[in-house]
């Protein structure tokens, strides 16, 4: 019961704050409330017994990402007049209105498939020992996906060394 | 009850609204935003599956995780993909001090 | 006999090659000298070893034999590397080698001063590889790859000083006519294999052919042998050859590669006594070259030039052997001539070399007295070989062809038309005769008045050019190739006076001709006779014109008494010029109305840029949508993706 209740928040929550996103003229108040959306996510992956992620959901996303958006937006230091009107042209209705409809078209025709068995509800069904903790994420993680684990950590490098470079004008 | 569904209705939704912001948004920086957007509602279907695996799914305890492992590794890419991308703003907005897509348009023809 | 060492007789000048051709750059000079002489005497030493053994064997099969190996194998053809040195093959081996070596030794005194030395000898001990490999191998692939081979050399020396345009020329001419021919000799193979499905000489002398067959394949190798030996229809290149330098149109164009057809008709006498007709036509093209030769060298200038036009008039002679049936005849001639001509081309290369580069004999003369003592005396013992003044090789040998050429029956029972009834061909052989001996006055005519003019008389050329003999690596093989031109005589001398002969030597060599052996239609001492009254002629004629003193009046006489004939004969019969306009021009049109038809237009045109200008038409079109605008991609994206969820999610 708790958890429908939580859900219902989460969802509201996730929902109006990524709305404030892509709506807000001022990018800080759209950051902002890209962190808040990224707060609920984390609910919405707790109540996934996905534990481990919406730790790194908070940090990685809205600790160090939107740090850096902040970041960026502060360094650019936008005034009000370069802050331009929004000019919405006729490719751009296209373009939204094709993506509403996918998103519909997928959401009448493909949810009710996606199980097209029976489900198991792993909360209801007692969840393997260890659902999405640290340790068995790891675990996963380490036995079964090395080299992406570390070739991840290349592509890291890779990109801080790009933006660098790129960000940087004159090396 | 709050069954698979409920979660996957979540992310298309989160979805679309990042499509939408993707398309109609001139700011690079928000435009940037609605991908983290659209990217974390992959997230969650990612979780949604591991979570409520099909009947005959993978009965290992990797298996189960391979959701998460997923998650994980989209979550590296797009810290690098926002690194990347907000170097770039920076570098555009230098030579052109503006940060609006739609004026960025040399890279045609 | 089967022998394993057989395949070093080619190896080691083409392993010569190799190192200097690669190496030679940057080896010292004198080691590369000793590179390329050495591996052509080695060569030389290991035929004569070879040959002592051939010449102990009694019989057909008096020849040794190696299978290098099988070079491909498709279907039912076997083409082996396989060397068969016999006592023809063996002779000829021991003349390119022989004479090779000497004229190698001559060009380190030739070439010494041209910077492109070391590519000089590289050419020259390929061509020799390739020359061995055209005289030992077994079956006619491989002779073509030799054929080939020394046409290549032949290219390369004639354009050796390739940045003179007219020298390259020259090289391409040689080239090209030479490929008229070998498209014959290579048709011709292609005809005896798709009719025996043989090419080795082994295999092919006891394959049955039908006379159409085998007169087919006789002819179109003879094509093949007018290219490569410079007959009529096809010699003009070998004057234009002497732009080489001087050793190569030795060794090249007067001793070995041109006489490779000769030798090639000899080897396949088998063949072509089973085409009697085609022998006719060997025969024929051999006296018209012979005498046609002969008549331009007479009012030839050009020193080298009066040689070459003497080469093609004695190379016709060789056919006349050869196409009579007199195959051990032919090839004595092949290997006299090899000696005193190759002696007269170092002579005149001696010249040329004491004259700073000086061909035109009309700025020559007296040379004799000059300091060119050893080149006179040895240009004066090979000219007295070639007119056959006096009975040394030259005399022999030509007077054994035309002899043969009288005496033949091998065209008695041949009609002029198919219809057995026409009028029979006997009277081809004495008519050979009466050309020849004709064509023999003209030859000592012009070949003493080449030497009156360069070495008699008094000096015409400037005064600044101080003329001077050659170094004796230069000398020495010019006495040694004198010597061989007089003691040449003993291989050739009449049959049956000795107990060696060449003739019988090769007996096991040759086929017979069809018609019985030759009878005797003269008497062979008054043969002999009419011969020396003949070459006697000739040195009269020559002297009463070109007597020291009185320089270049001789000609003048002649050009008043008939001037139109001189200037024909000076202008070699305006061949090149009725070439030119039949075969080149036309060439050239048609080449440039195929380039400018089908190449510009319809490959260029339609093929290559039409669809370049179809699908930049389309991308002019198509680049209107690619305007930059990232967000009109996305859009356009998200239109493709609802499409698509409508086909595969609502539809499907």
């Amino acid at each position: 019961m708790a958890e429908t209740v939580l859900f219902w928040v989460f969802f509201a929550g996730v929902v109006v704050a990524g709305a404030q996103v892509i709506l807000r003229r001022n990018p800080v108040h759209a950051a902002m409330s890209l962190v808040a959306c990224f707060f609920f996510l984390a609910g919405v992956y707790l109540l996934l017994s996905a534990h481990l992620i919406a730790i790194l959901q908070v940090m990685v996303y809205a600790g160090a990402v939107m740090v850096l958006f902040v970041f960026v937006i502060l360094l650019l230091n936008l005034r009000e007049e370069e802050l331009s009107r929004e000019r919405v042209t006729v490719w751009k209705g296209i373009g939204a209105l094709a993506v509403a409809a996918s998103v519909g078209l997928i959401v009448v025709f493909a949810l009710r498939t996606a199980y097209s068995g029976p489900v198991r509800d792993l909360a209801v069904e007692q969840l393997p020992t260890g659902f999405g903790t640290v340790k068995a994420v790891g675990r996963a993680l380490y036995l079964f996906s090395v080299l992406p684990f570390e070739v991840t950590s290349l592509l890291l490098t890779v990109a801080i060394v790009g933006a660098v470079v790129v960000a940087k004008g004159k090396i | 009850m709050v069954g698979p569904l409920h979660y996957l209705f979540l992310g298309a939704v989160l979805f679309a609204l990042g499509g939408v912001g993707v398309v109609l948004r001139r700011n690079a920086l928000i435009v940037l935003m609605s991908i983290e957007l659209m990217l974390n509602a992959v997230n969650l279907t990612f979780l949604t599956f591991s979570r409520f695996p099909l009947v005959k799914s993978a009965p290992t305890q990797a298996g189960f995780l391979s959701g998460h492992t997923a998650v994980f590794f989209v979550i590296a890419v797009a810290a690098a993909e926002a690194a990347v991308g907000l170097a770039i703003v920076i570098a555009v907005f230098r030579s052109r001090a503006s940060v609006n897509v739609d004026e960025f348009d040399t890279l045609k023809f | 006999m089967e022998v394993s060492w057989l395949y070093l007789i080619p190896l080691l000048p083409l392993a010569g090659a190799a190192v200097n051709g690669l190496l030679g750059r940057w080896l010292p000079k004198a080691w590369l000298y000793a590179v390329a002489l050495l591996v052509v005497l080695l060569s030389f030493c290991i035929g004569l070893f070879a040959w002592w053994q051939v010449a102990h064997i009694e019989g057909e099969t008096a020849q040794l034999r190696q299978l290098v190996f099988t070079w491909f194998s498709v279907g039912s053809l076997r083409v082996d590397l396989g060397l068969t040195f016999d006592r023809l093959s063996g002779t000829l081996v021991l003349v390119v080698t022989g004479v090779g070596f000497l004229i190698h030794l001559y060009s380190v005194g030739y070439m010494d001063e041209d910077p492109g030395y070391w590519r000089y000898f590289a050419y020259l001990n390929l061509f020799v590889s390739m020359m061995l490999l055209l005289v030992l191998s077994d079956n006619l692939v491989a002779m073509f790859v030799g054929w080939e081979g020394v046409g290549l050399c032949s290219y390369l020396l004639v354009g050796f000083w390739y940045d003179d345009d007219a020298k390259a020329y020259a090289g391409r001419k040689a080239f090209i006519v030479n490929r008229i021919g070998d498209f014959g000799f290579l048709i011709g193979i292609f005809v005896l294999y798709l009719y025996t499905g043989q090419v080795s000489f082994q295999t092919l002398k006891v394959a049955p052919l039908s006379l159409g067959v085998a007169s087919a394949a006789a002819a179109l190798l003879f094509v093949g042998a007018t290219g490569k030996s410079a007959q009529l229809p096809l010699y003009v290149w070998l004057p234009d050859a002497m732009a080489g330098p001087t050793p190569v149109s030795a060794l090249i164009h007067a001793a070995t590669m041109v006489t490779a057809g000769v030798y090639m008709v000899a080897r396949l006498s088998f063949l072509y006594v089973q085409a009697p007709g085609v022998m006719a036509v060997v025969a024929v093209i051999g006296i018209l070259t012979a005498v046609v030769g002969a008549l331009i060298g007479t009012s030839q200038m050009d020193i080298k030039r009066v040689l070459a036009y003497s080469t093609v008039s004695q190379l016709g002679y060789m056919f006349v052997g050869v196409g009579v049936g007199a195959f051990a005849a032919g090839t004595a001639h092949l290997i006299t001539h090899a000696f005193f001509k190759a002696c007269l081309f170092l002579g005149s290369g001696a010249v040329i070399h004491g004259l700073h580069g000086e061909q035109d004999m009309a700025r020559m003369g007296g040379l004799r007295r000059l300091g060119l003592k050893h080149t006179a005396a040895t240009f004066f013992i090979a000219t007295v070989a070639i007119t056959g003044v006096l009975p040394i090789s030259g005399f022999f040998s030509k007077d054994e062809i035309l002899a043969q050429a009288l005496n033949t029956r091998a065209f008695d029972f041949l009609t002029l038309l198919p219809d057995p009834s026409s009028p029979r061909l006997a009277f081809l052989g004495p008519a050979i005769y009466a050309i020849g001996t004709v064509t023999a006055l003209i030859t000592s005519f012009y070949v003493w008045r080449c030497y009156l003019l360069t070495f008699e008389g008094e000096y015409r050329g400037p005064p600044e050019v101080h003329p001077h003999e050659a170094p004796w690596v230069m000398t020495l093989p010019l006495w040694v190739l004198a010597a061989l031109s007089v003691v040449g005589a003993l291989i050739v001398l009449p049959s049956h006076h000795l107990p060696f002969t060449w003739e019988h030597f090769t007996e096991g060599v040759f086929a017979r001709p069809r018609g019985g052996p030759p009878m005797e239609r003269l008497p062979e001492l008054v043969a002999f006779g009419i011969a020396l009254v003949v070459a006697w002629a000739g040195l009269l004629t020559a002297w009463s014109l070109y007597a020291p003193g009185r320089a270049l009046e001789g000609d003048e006489r002649i050009a008043r008494a008939m001037p139109r004939l001189r200037r024909a004969l000076a202008s070699a019969l305006y061949v090149d010029a009725l070439y030119d306009r039949i075969v080149v021009k036309p060439l050239w049109a048609t080449a440039r109305t195929l380039w400018r038809a089908a190449d510009v237009m319809i490959i260029d045109g339609l093929l290559v840029n039409g669809p370049a200008q179809v699908v930049a038409a389309v991308g002019s079109v198509l680049r209107r949508f690619q305007n930059g605008d990232v967000q009109r991609y996305a859009a356009v994206t998200a239109v493709g993706v609802l499409i698509l969820v409508y086909v595969f999610l609502v539809r499907g």
